[in-house]
């Protein structure tokens, strides 16, 4: 046992001296980009997603001789979308030189996040994380894509207002911030436009316990006689619950979120006649040059056709850079806190316009949410 | 209605899962935790194949195959060695093998969940209702395996055997029944069953990833102690009775956000009532 | 032998974790005070010290009392949503952050003991195994209920705006002192002796005379209670505390350390879980990709191994010859005391000396010679030691 401790002390030491000691090395002239998704682990479609896209606009803007000869540097840790592992690698970016950050890639990690770099006053611009909380961690939290509340109501107003569906079945995630927050929003307008759960719309709902049986629930809708069905999850389920639709003889249109974005490769065996359609602000098969290039970049690169989130990714990126452009950002030695100062009135101040993969004309609020237009895709199946 | 044909499938294929747990519990005196992770196995197995464009027996074939191997291959190198050890060592030891497995399953394949399709989304109409093919054959194929195996053990051999065994296995060792031989058929026959469960699970879910295994594991791991772990027919009981809860309370929106709290309560409470599960019996320690 | 010599090693062996634990906050404190010490390693060693108080609680139930439990995830997220609760009150009313921590602390652990209480009384009469699945079905039950709470912000998590900043590594350090205090100091006690007494053998135990149930029950919501102040910890320095960071892989990683750091081994756990925890932190900011894969694939074979190499029959032979080594290893580092101990049996004698309130013998049953029992019990217990 006395050797165990003696062995364990030296470790200890060392380590000590590891951690303490591993000061950061000067030299480098570099902008450095921080942010941090879950990029192993179930989750690491979206996480490498959005590092992918990001790190395509990074390797864009160097091609183009960075901010006035200043070249851009990405920095991103591993989350597990965790909000422990997310303040940590936070605090491990900041103390490694982060100048400014794109937040985390999900919601909960980016809340921590972002909470974190209040303290520091650190930019967060998240490129995907749409829970309303995440943007009320501060003045410096903004994010690129659309959020919860903003699609929860297109949804409602979609189905209600253009679609004149009379019974809409909802299908949620209990345990997913995302799908949680969309159903709150969906909820409140469907309340605001007069509707009543139960008799115009039903609700059924799952969690991480019960994430690949939903035969119980498709079956409940379709009893309800339901004659829509409004999917605020992600795509791996959203295909699950289309196909055992179909199973069950329950062939009505389905509408989803941001998140359905791929769900196309999980939709083998659903009814032809079944008309799955998304909220999106990007569509990858549009024929805008800016996106068929990146589109072209990203399947040279990765093989394999970019989402929402490697859009996002990009956006993300290329905002900071322009609106560093915009505020004249000259000095390369620049803290983390002053930056946040320059590039804050610059986001909110509506002069500053950024037309990118996921939306045209794009401008933030002070309270941190994009102002863009979002589009319906229908997918092809 | 459908509801309760749904509830059916589902306490089936648990039911087919508990039966791996009671026949290991009942002959080893152990939890197999990682039985839900062969179940894994299994499911990968018959994606490989049904994406090779094999034909569905064949993909059957190929899960039995795998099942049963990985279950001998456990048996031979985590649980025979310690057969003496205390029952806390194996089971430790057997959550490192349902960690394993999980853990290879998410290197070879990816972490990802993937598509797959057994048998085409069809249904006929019944009661009233419409039902899916799907379930008619688990339906089927279930009752008939459990009544297979429920003969097996009553009327050859090796199944009196395996009552022996599991009755007192010194006492049967003195015998001359091959006690080791014994444990690793229990073995063998529990990752079958295993190998069935994962197939009619891909038939009602068609999605394969490297967890899919633990949560109908733990479930019918439940189920059988609900129906009293070591009895066959408990096992069956209790893995129907939690299929029809389960899909009963997933299809109530109200209930539907508790219903593993509901099922993990339904299992405290009958431990409350009759700590031996419903069918178990009670048995007196000795020293 | 004289007493001097005798109390010497008496406090070697029993204070050593104490000197670790202490010397290691000293440590932090002065790196801490000379500005040396990062944000991200106060983080890391608030995360060491709640992992060392996990590792020991569950150590309690594993190692000492032989159940197995799988929900020490559950009641450390009991007791980081009431701890939070708590705290996010309190900082309405006291202004000193400490005290509302430590308040914050204490009404955690009380309720994490309160819902062992309440799992164990119906659970501990029964066999071993299945407190294993009653365990994990209540961490899962817990979770279940926690995401559906408005009030306790549901799948997003409970918003903390006061987390308690850097310094919370000292309190951290200062549980896991008072954690390993109090349950070293109980297993020493003639109630740990009833707790191992049953793990050892339950009949033999209670035909002694043992409560089996109400010491079972003790240890049980003992373990309870400080999952529940580690939950309370990891509360003060997380946001969003949502109940999916406790699911049931998280128990199994604490199980990991035990196991590691050796069943009924305190000071083993101390190492596994500031070793694991360590290796985990630095997988994670060092490293991207696919490490998450290869941890649990790492975990996983730590515990077939530690389990097979301290019970198989055919690892005998590898297990005699590396504790021959370890021994030689030994002798070879303190010659001095080593030669001191030849030949005569080890420091565990002199059970009169060990201050337990009662006298020894009134502790176990009259009809067997004290002598010959002694005997049995410290071969036993230097076996555990050493297999750890």
């Amino acid at each position: 046992m006395k050797n165990l401790v003696r062995i364990f002390c030296v470790v200890l030491a060392v380590s000590f001296c590891a951690i303490a000691f591993t000061a950061c090395g000067g030299g480098e002239r570099v902008y450095v980009i921080g942010g941090t998704g879950p990029l192993s682990g179930e989750n690491s479609a979206y996480g490498l997603a959005v590092m992918r896209g990001a790190t395509i606009a990074i390797d864009e803007i160097n091609r183009d001789g960075g901010l006035n000869g200043v070249q851009f540097k990405l920095d991103m840790k591993h989350d597990a979308c965790d909000a422990e592992q997310a303040a940590s690698a936070y605090l491990t970016l900041i103390e490694s030189g982060m100048q400014v950050s794109i937040g985390s890639v999900t919601s909960g990690a980016a809340k921590s996040f972002a909470d974190a770099a209040a303290e520091d006053n650190v930019l967060c611009l998240t490129p995907s994380a749409s829970a309303d909380d995440v943007i009320g961690a501060g003045a410096h939290s903004f994010r690129v894509c659309l959020g919860d509340p903003q699609q929860g109501t297109i949804a409602a107003d979609e189905l209600v207002t253009n679609g004149g569906y009379t019974k809409i079945g909802v299908i949620y995630d209990t345990s997913d911030i995302y799908s949680e927050g969309l159903y709150n929003a969906f909820v409140a307008r469907m309340t605001e436009l007069g509707k009543t759960a139960g008799t115009d719309y039903v609700v059924q709902s799952f969690d991480n316990s019960n994430k690949s049986n939903f035969t119980a629930q498709v079956n409940a809708l379709k009893n309800a006689n339901c004659d829509v069905l409004f999917l605020p999850i992600y795509y791996g389920e959203a295909g699950l619950i289309a196909r055992q639709a179909t199973q069950a003889d329950f062939k009505v249109p389905i509408l989803g979120c941001d998140g359905l974005d791929g769900v196309k490769d999980h939709l083998e065996g659903v009814d032809a006649s079944v008309v799955v359609r998304y909220i999106t602000p990007f569509d990858a098969s549009s024929t805008d040059a800016r996106i068929k290039n990146f589109v072209t970049e990203y399947q040279n690169r990765y093989n394999e056709t970019p989402n929402q989130f490697a859009a996002d990714g990009y956006d993300a990126v290329m905002i900071i850079f322009k609106a560093m452009q915009a505020a004249g950002i000259n000095d390369v030695t620049i803290t983390a806190s002053e930056l946040c100062e320059a590039l804050k009135p610059i986001l909110t101040g509506g002069e500053f316009k950024y037309t990118g993969l996921t939306g045209a004309d794009m401008t933030w609020t002070e309270g941190g949410s994009c102002n863009k237009a979002a589009n319906i895709v229908t997918v092809a199946h | 209605m459908d509801t309760l044909i749904l509830g059916l499938c589902y306490g089936g294929i648990y039911a087919l899962i508990a039966l791996g747990y009671t026949m290991v519990y009942g002959i080893a005196k152990m939890l197999n935790f990682a039985h839900g992770d062969i179940i894994m196995a299994g499911a990968y197995a018959i994606f490989v194949v049904l994406s090779a464009q094999g034909h569905v027996i064949l993909a059957l074939l190929a899960a039995i195959v795998v099942c049963t191997a990985l279950g001998l291959l456990s048996e031979r190198l985590a649980y025979r060695p310690l057969r003496s050890a205390s029952p806390l060592a194996v089971l430790i030891t057997a959550i490192g093998v349902s960690y394993l497995l999980q853990s290879l399953a998410q290197i070879f394949f990816d972490s990802q969940k993937r598509p797959v399709t057994v048998l085409p989304p069809e249904s006929v109409p019944m009661f009233g209702t419409t039902v899916s093919v799907a379930s008619l054959w688990t339906l089927a194929l279930c009752t008939v395996i459990m009544v297979v195996l429920t003969l097996f053990i009553k009327k050859t051999r090796v199944g009196c055997a395996m009552l022996a065994v599991s009755e007192d296995r010194g006492a049967a060792q003195l015998m001359g029944i091959n006690v080791n031989f014994i444990i690793a058929l229990t073995f063998a026959i529990g990752s079958a069953l295993a190998a069935f469960a994962s197939l009619f699970y891909l038939m009602q879910t068609s999605v394969v990833e490297p967890t899919l295994g633990a949560m109908p594991g733990i479930k019918a791991f439940t189920a059988a102690v609900i129906g009293g772990i070591g009895s066959i027919p408990g096992a069956m009981v209790g893995g129907i009775l939690l299929g029809v809860i389960e899909t009963f309370s997933s299809s109530s929106p109200a209930l539907s956000p508790y219903t593993t709290a509901i099922e993990f309560g339904l299992l405290i409470v009958i431990l409350l009532v009759r700590p031996v599960g419903l069918f178990g019996k009670k048995r007196r320690e000795k020293v | 032998m004289t007493v001097t010599a005798e109390k010497k090693k008496f406090r070697l062996k029993y204070y050593g974790n104490y000197l670790l634990l202490a010397a290691v906050l000293l440590l932090l404190i002065v790196l801490d005070v000379s500005g040396v010490l990062k944000r991200s390693s106060a983080l890391t060693f608030t995360r060491i010290g709640y992992s060392i108080i996990l590792a020991v609680s569950l150590n309690l139930v594993v190692g000492f009392l032989g159940e197995l439990s799988l929900g020490h995830a559950g009641f450390m997220c009991v007791g980081a949503y009431v701890g939070c609760l708590t705290s996010n009150y309190l900082y309405t009313v006291i202004d000193s952050p400490v005290i509302v921590v430590l308040l914050a602390l204490a009404v955690g652990g009380v309720a994490a003991a309160l819902f062992g209480l309440l799992i164990g009384l119906p659970t501990l009469r029964l066999k071993g195994d299945y407190l294993a699945i009653v365990t994990l079905a209540f961490g899962e039950i817990i979770r279940t209920v926690c995401r559906n709470q408005e009030f306790l912000g549901g799948a997003m998590g409970l918003d903390n705006p006061n987390k308690y900043g850097k310094e919370l590594y000292i309190i951290a350090f200062l549980a896991a002192l008072v954690t390993v205090a109090v349950i070293q100091n109980l297993m020493r006690s003639k109630h740990g002796r009833a707790i191992q007494a049953i793990r050892d053998n339950e009949i033999a135990a209670r035909a002694m005379g043992v409560n089996v149930t109400y010491y079972k029950l003790v240890g049980f919501v003992i373990a309870a209670f400080f999952a529940g102040i580690a939950g309370v910890i990891y509360g003060q320095q997380v946001s969003p505390i949502s109940s999916n960071a406790f699911d049931y892989n998280y128990s199994i990683d604490i199980l990991v350390m035990v196991v590691l750091g050796g069943m009924g081994n305190i000071t083993g756990s101390i190492i596994a879980a500031s070793l694991l925890t360590y290796i985990d932190v630095t997988l994670v900011s060092q490293l991207s990709g696919n490490a998450v894969m290869y941890k649990s694939l790492i975990y996983a074979l730590i515990l077939i191994f530690m389990i097979l190499w301290n019970n198989a029959p055919f690892m005998l032979p590898a297990r005699d010859w590396v504790r021959g080594k370890f021994t030689d290893l030994r002798r070879a580092l303190f010659r001095r005391r080593a030669a001191e101990s030849e030949g005569e049996p080890p420091a565990t004698a002199a059970w009169d000396k060990i201050p337990t309130k009662i006298p020894m013998d009134a502790l176990l049953s009259t009809d067997i010679v004290p002598e010959r029992s002694h005997g049995g019990e410290r071969k036993e217990d230097e076996n555990e030691s050493m297999g750890s």
